[in-house]
């Protein structure tokens, strides 16, 4: 049987048997992906409403700076966060190296760029008289926010996807400020790759299997949610 | 409510858009807006509407800066804009904004949707309204705020003959019932004519003119207004004679041309016979009945002193 099949099969049995340390390892990566997300939707979509809307100076800078970020490599964001996070770096003393704080720290780093530039993208594709109608009937600022964000939610969902996306499935950051350690910050993306360099490639892909599994799952729900709004 | 600007310039960034100097708008009288594209029309409404604020002057609605009189007014765009939802959710949402209590929104909101032909309407996604019906939704959101000062841009904007007609009969039924005072934009001497007290001519961010209706189009100040306005202007005396638009009728006048015949328009109600003088178009109704000249044939036609302005040469 083919390595992939075997995969598969073994994936079946660790899913059905209740594999403690793959349901660990899943929860984990929830944790410390959903967490990052979050967070970046509740810095990146107020920042990506401001520069949806406003005009000032350090726009076209911030909003290219978004466009680069959106590239940015994981593991040079987790070089960056090991660097001030490392016990002799300038936040060495937080104490927040190989930690899942200091994964969510870089998972953060990652998803900003991408939910900050596609809010603002989403935020500019609306009708541009629709903020000015919002002020003269006279919404507040706060009542304006949600009910443009109201508008854009369907780019909003998909900043919440693509943020998502980036951070569950990537191995550099993690790794690089989590230090794969068992059972503490072993993360599916960095465990497929241990399995791998032991050569369990059975395991490597059954993690694969569920990684994937878990991020369709996490993605459908939230495009049955999107495409429910465009109706 | 009587809305009034005091010195106001503004720029689009570098660009000057508007020099306003001292402008009034009468509480409880409807004003147009007139001028060419570009002119400041909708700027200036901006303006009142506390959009945008003057880079000098001051904008004052009842002695209030404009910004924070904003729950008086009431802004129809050009662009007829609606949030998601349903016709009824976006009127609804507006009266809500206003903090009108949910059976006040509910009889306002049919009120208003009623008499401004949209009540059958009001289930429908606001999204897939045509153009004339989101106009007329457009309207119908702006007036059922019964704003001291409502705003219209371009209300007419966006329909075909027959519904553009349909509602500029109806306007000014609609504006004395939901409207205190009102100041609409339009490019058209006809709306302006039939639905505005006052009228206020605008071109390239200045005001040429502002007062009573029939002092404005009755004594253009320059020759750039009068044609604007419509006027034919011919040379006269060594400057320009304006002849205010359909008053030149066959045979000699106060005021008498001489022209060769290049058109002859048949338009049903009278023949429209025109041709040229000092390279200006000039046109004059014949009566259906009367004989009606053909192309090349000269023929004489006057109109009254009162339809003609003179503009002596400069200097």
């Amino acid at each position: 049987m083919s390595a992939i099949g075997e995969g598969l099969l073994e994936a079946l049995r660790l899913v059905v048997r209740g594999d403690a340390e793959l349901f660990a390892i899943a929860g984990r990566t929830l944790l410390v992906s959903g967490t990052a997300t979050a967070l970046a939707m509740l810095v990146g979509t107020p920042l990506g409403y401001l520069l949806g809307r406003a005009r000032f100076p350090a726009r076209t800078l911030i909003l290219a700076a978004a466009g680069t970020g959106m590239g940015l490599p994981p593991v040079v964001a987790g070089l960056v966060i090991w660097l001030l996070l490392v016990r002799s770096g300038p936040f060495g003393g937080l104490d927040l190296i190989y930690t899942k704080q200091a994964m969510i720290v870089a998972q953060f780093v990652i998803a900003l760029p991408l939910v900050t530039a596609f809010t603002a993208a989403a935020i500019q594709a609306l009708p541009p008289r629709l903020p000015d109608l919002l002020t003269v009937l006279g919404a507040g600022r706060a009542r304006a926010f949600w009910l443009l964000a109201r508008e854009a939610r369907l780019g909003l969902l998909a900043a919440v996807i693509a943020g998502f996306g980036a951070v569950v499935s990537e191995v550099g950051a993690s790794m690089a400020v989590g230090g794969n350690l068992a059972g503490d910050t072993r993360v599916l993306t960095t465990a497929i790759v241990t399995e791998t360099s032991r050569a369990a490639n059975e395991r490597a892909i059954a993690y694969g299997l569920v990684l994937l599994a878990m991020a369709f799952a996490v993605v459908i729900v939230l495009t049955v949610v999107q495409q429910r709004g465009a109706r | 409510m009587e809305a009034r600007l005091e010195g106001v310039a503004f720029s689009y960034g570098d660009r000057p858009a508007l020099e306003t100097g001292d402008l009034r708008f009468a509480a409880g009288r409807v004003t147009a807006l007139l001028g060419p594209n570009g002119s400041g029309k909708s700027t200036l409404l901006r303006l009142l509407a506390g959009l945008e604020r003057p880079r000098r002057g001051r904008v004052l609605l009842d002695g209030r800066p404009a910004p924070a009189a904003r729950a008086a007014v009431a802004y129809a765009f050009q662009e007829a804009v609606f949030l998601s939802g349903t016709l009824r959710a976006n009127l609804d949402l507006a009266l809500r904004l206003r903090g009108l209590p949910a059976a006040a929104r509910r009889a306002r909101l049919q009120e208003a949707a009623a008499a401004c032909g949209v009540a059958r309407l009001l289930d429908r996604p606001a999204a897939r309204l045509s153009g004339g019906e989101a106009q007329r939704a457009n309207l119908a959101r702006a007036l059922s705020l019964r704003a001291p000062l409502t705003l219209l841009d371009e209300p007419l904007a966006g329909f075909d003959e027959r519904g553009r007609a349909r509602l500029l009969a109806e306007l000014p039924d609609l504006l004395r019932r939901f409207a205190a005072t009102v100041v609409l934009v339009t490019h058209d001497r006809e709306e302006a004519l039939r639905l505005a007290a006052d009228v206020v001519i605008l071109r390239e961010g200045r005001v040429c003119a502002a007062g009573e209706r029939r002092a404005v189009f009755a004594a253009p100040p320059d020759p750039e207004t009068a044609a604007f306005l419509g006027y034919a202007l011919v040379p006269a005396d060594g400057g320009l004679a304006a002849v205010a638009p359909g008053a030149l009728r066959p045979g000699p006048g106060d005021f008498t041309l001489a022209l060769r015949v290049e058109e002859v328009v048949d338009l049903l109600s009278g023949v429209e016979v025109a041709g040229r003088v000092g390279g200006e178009r000039v046109a004059a109704v014949f009566p259906p009945d009367a004989p009606a000249p053909a192309r090349g044939d000269r023929v004489v036609v006057g109109a009254p002193a009162a339809a003609v302005v003179a503009f002596p040469a400069p200097g």
